[in-house]
Order: structure tokens, then C-alpha cells, then sequence
């Protein structure tokens, strides 16, 4: 089986570091995309081991640190063989590059906000209408913690994603590297409220932004 | 990885309802919905629960939204004020009774990001 | 909570952060999504091919309504 670690460009050399199974880095151009990947015997599983996330975050990494652009694979997607892994590249490959020229020079960072009561706590209304009202309240309180905390940060970025979560949302952001400074300053003067748990970190390699689906 | 320390910005407030989630995450894998015959009916309830839970979402957000630009009477925020309560609490009881936690109620779909 | 728990806590949390991207973001080059039960097959959904006639049937409502103006 084949896995990939990511598509990479202006990768001078292969990082000194094993890949999952302690298996050697290789690497391979196609369509004009350069893969890194290593080879493993072990057939794919439904379980991940947290040892196989570290390693394959740990070899993009040193990957994103050596290359002038990266796009972070997703770990679980094993390849039987150079064909298969040859055809997804074919078939993707116009998608990639524009993926990759997108993400060129940024970094990305991670937010991630809950409010206790946003929408965890099953409102105890004794009537319809104030169940409505609650979670309505509840929205409100949501739009306030977004406009608050995710906004001054998406105009830092050049690309943003957002979701909802039972009790908050979370966000990413491309951050061209120029701006990370001003970001970071941003991300540490955020106006809290009180009772919302905020979680700002980075940078990482730009796994949120790596295909075209997301934002 | 050595500098995880490093990848740390900011943080503030009680983390230990985020920090929680961790447990979740490395047996939710994505792709595969169950290989043992024991957990089927668990994968299915799974599957059936996050699609029911992405209705009522849907359909709950749908109602907040006729609520705040007054387009409902008083008499039908009532009915479908009762009617989400309800299947609130019924949802809880079945996420309960199948062992599942509310952030098993999801589906990631690849390229295309979580469903819900 | 403790000061003492905090850094752990914050460990906690980023590593969260992590697995988070690598198990559920980053790109993926198979489009496909397979549905299996003991290692049998069930179901097999091609994305390309459900996004694909999702946009067929966007179209196909489109031109019903123009026609029906």
C-alpha cells in the first residue's frame, strides 16, 4: 500500500525523518505535482493509531518547512499501487495545482470557541413557545460570539472556513506569512466574553485549505 | 511532535470540555462505517441518528428564522415549538440508549468537510 | 481548575487541533466513499458522480420552471 503525505512543490530535499512503519520517504512527480509518500505492507484498517497521526503530522511538517507550497494529505487514504495512486493524481491534478497556488506562501491557524449554554443544554421550557424563544437566544448568543471573535481574524486571511459546533463554531484561516505577526496580535487581543472558551493555534501546514471544497 | 507547545497562540476559559473531545476523534474514522458484525446495529444507528439530527437542525433553524421575521402566528410556534422539544428530548434518549455521543452524530464526507 | 492542570490541559487541547486536521482535513485523492460492513462492500457512492447528477437535476428544475413562466 501507498501512503501519501502530501503534494508538494519547490521540495528541495526529503526531510532526514521515517515515515509511518519507520518506511523510507519517496517521492515521485506526475502531471507536474511532485507526491511524497512511502510505501507499508500493513493492510488498511478501520482504527488509526494516535502514533500514525504524530508520524505522518510530523513528516508534513518537516515537508511544509522544505517546500514552497504544500498541500497536506488526508491520513486513512492508502493506494494499492502506483496506478491508483497515478489516476487520482490524473484525475485531480488541474484542481491541485490551483490548490496549491492558493495556499503558496500561508500558513494556517485554528480557532476554536464554546459558549457552555450555546446549544448543549436542552432548554427546560415547559411550553413550545419558550423552547423557540431559548434557542433562539441561543443563535443570537452564537452570531454575537462569530461576529466578535471570527470576524477581525477573517480580515487577516486570505481564505476562511467556518462550522458549527453543539456549542460554538470552529474556523481556520490562510494566513499569508507576512501577515502571521499581525494575526497573532489580533488572535491574542480578541474581545471574550466571559463565559466563552477560546482555543487559537498554529501555525500549521494548510490541511483546511488543501482542496477545493472548503471555503 | 516535538513543538506542539509552539502551535499554541492563544487560550482562554475552561478547556476541559474541548480538551474531552480527544478521546472521540481517533475511533470516529471517517470512511469506514464498522467491520464487526457485533457493531452493526451501532454504525446504522449512528447513520440513521445523524441524518434524523440533521433534519431537526435544518428544520429547527428554518423555524427560528420565520420566528424572528414574524411570519408564524402565535399559535403555530406553540405547535412547533412542542413538537422540537420533543424531538429534542427523544433524540437524547436514542443517542443514549445506542451508547453514541453527540459529536458521533456526523458524517465527514471527504473534500466535501463534515455534515454537520 | 488548577494552574498546575493548565499546561496539560493546553496540550490537551492542541493536540486535539491536530488530529483534527490530519484524520478529517487535508486533501484526498480518492473521490469516493465506500460503506462497508465486515469487509464487504455495501454500498459504493461515487462523489463525481452525485455531485454530477445533483447538477443535472438542479438544471432539469431550472428549465421546468423557465417553462413554466
Amino acid at each position: 500500500m501507498i501512503h501519501l503525505y502530501g503534494v508538494v512543490d519547490g521540495l528541495d530535499e526529503l526531510p532526514p525523518v521515517r515515515g509511518l512503519d519507520g518506511a523510507p520517504l519517496e517521492r515521485r512527480s506526475l502531471e507536474g505535482l511532485e507526491l511524497v509518500f512511502s510505501r507499508t505492507s500493513t493492510p488498511p484498517s478501520a482504527e488509526v493509531s494516535r502514533e500514525a497521526v504524530l508520524q505522518h503530522a510530523q513528516v508534513v511538517e518537516e515537508l511544509a518547512g522544505r517546500s514552497g507550497a504544500i498541500l497536506p494529505a488526508q491520513l486513512g487514504h492508502a493506494f494499492r499501487d502506483d496506478g491508483e495512486l497515478a489516476t487520482a493524481v490524473r484525475e485531480q491534478a488541474a484542481q491541485l495545482a490551483r490548490c496549491l497556488e492558493r495556499v503558496r506562501g500561508c500558513v494556517e491557524f485554528g480557532l476554536r470557541a464554546t459558549v457552555a449554554e450555546a446549544g448543549d443544554a436542552v432548554p427546560e421550557a415547559e411550553t413550545g413557545a419558550d423552547y423557540l424563544r431559548v434557542r433562539l437566544e441561543q443563535a443570537r448568543r452564537l452570531d454575537g460570539l462569530v461576529a466578535r471573535l471570527h470576524e477581525p481574524l477573517a480580515r487577516l486571511a486570505r481564505a476562511t472556513t467556518r462550522q458549527r459546533r453543539p456549542d460554538g463554531f470552529s474556523a481556520a484561516y490562510l494566513v499569508a506569512r507576512k501577515d502571521v505577526a499581525q494575526f497573532r496580535e489580533a488572535a491574542t487581543g480578541l474581545d471574550r466574553a466571559p463565559e466563552a472558551t477560546v482555543v487559537c493555534t498554529g501555525p500549521w501546514p494548510p490541511y483546511s485549505f488543501a482542496s477545493e471544497a472548503q471555503s | 511532535m516535538s513543538e506542539l507547545a509552539d502551535k499554541l497562540v492563544d487560550v482562554e476559559g475552561d478547556l476541559h470540555r474541548i480538551a474531552g473531545e480527544l478521546e472521540h476523534l481517533p475511533e470516529a474514522f471517517p470512511r469506514r462505517v464498522n467491520a464487526d458484525p457485533e457493531k452493526v446495529e451501532k454504525g446504522l444507528a449512528q447513520l440513521v441518528l445523524t441524518l434524523v439530527e440533521l433534519l431537526r437542525q435544518l428544520m429547527e433553524r428554518q423555524a427560528l428564522r420565520r420566528m424572528e421575521t414574524g411570519t408564524l402566528t402565535d399559535e403555530q410556534i406553540e405547535r412547533l415549538g412542542e413538537t422540537f422539544m420533543k424531538l429534542d428530548r427523544r433524540m437524547r434518549e436514542l443517542t443514549e440508549h445506542f451508547e453514541l455521543e453527540e459529536g458521533d452524530l456526523n458524517l465527514n464526507l471527504g473534500p466535501l468537510g463534515d455534515l454537520l | 481548575m488548577s494552574d498546575s492542570g493548565r499546561p496539560v490541559l493546553a496540550h490537551e487541547v492542541t493536540l486535539l487541533e491536530l488530529v483534527d486536521r490530519v484524520l478529517n482535513k487535508g486533501v484526498v485523492l480518492t473521490g469516493d466513499i465506500t460503506l462497508s460492513v465486515a469487509d464487504v462492500d455495501l454500498v459504493y457512492v461515487g462523489l463525481r458522480v452525485l455531485l454530477a447528477s445533483v447538477a443535472t437535476l438542479e438544471e432539469q428544475r431550472q428549465l421546468a420552471a423557465g417553462e413554466a413562466l
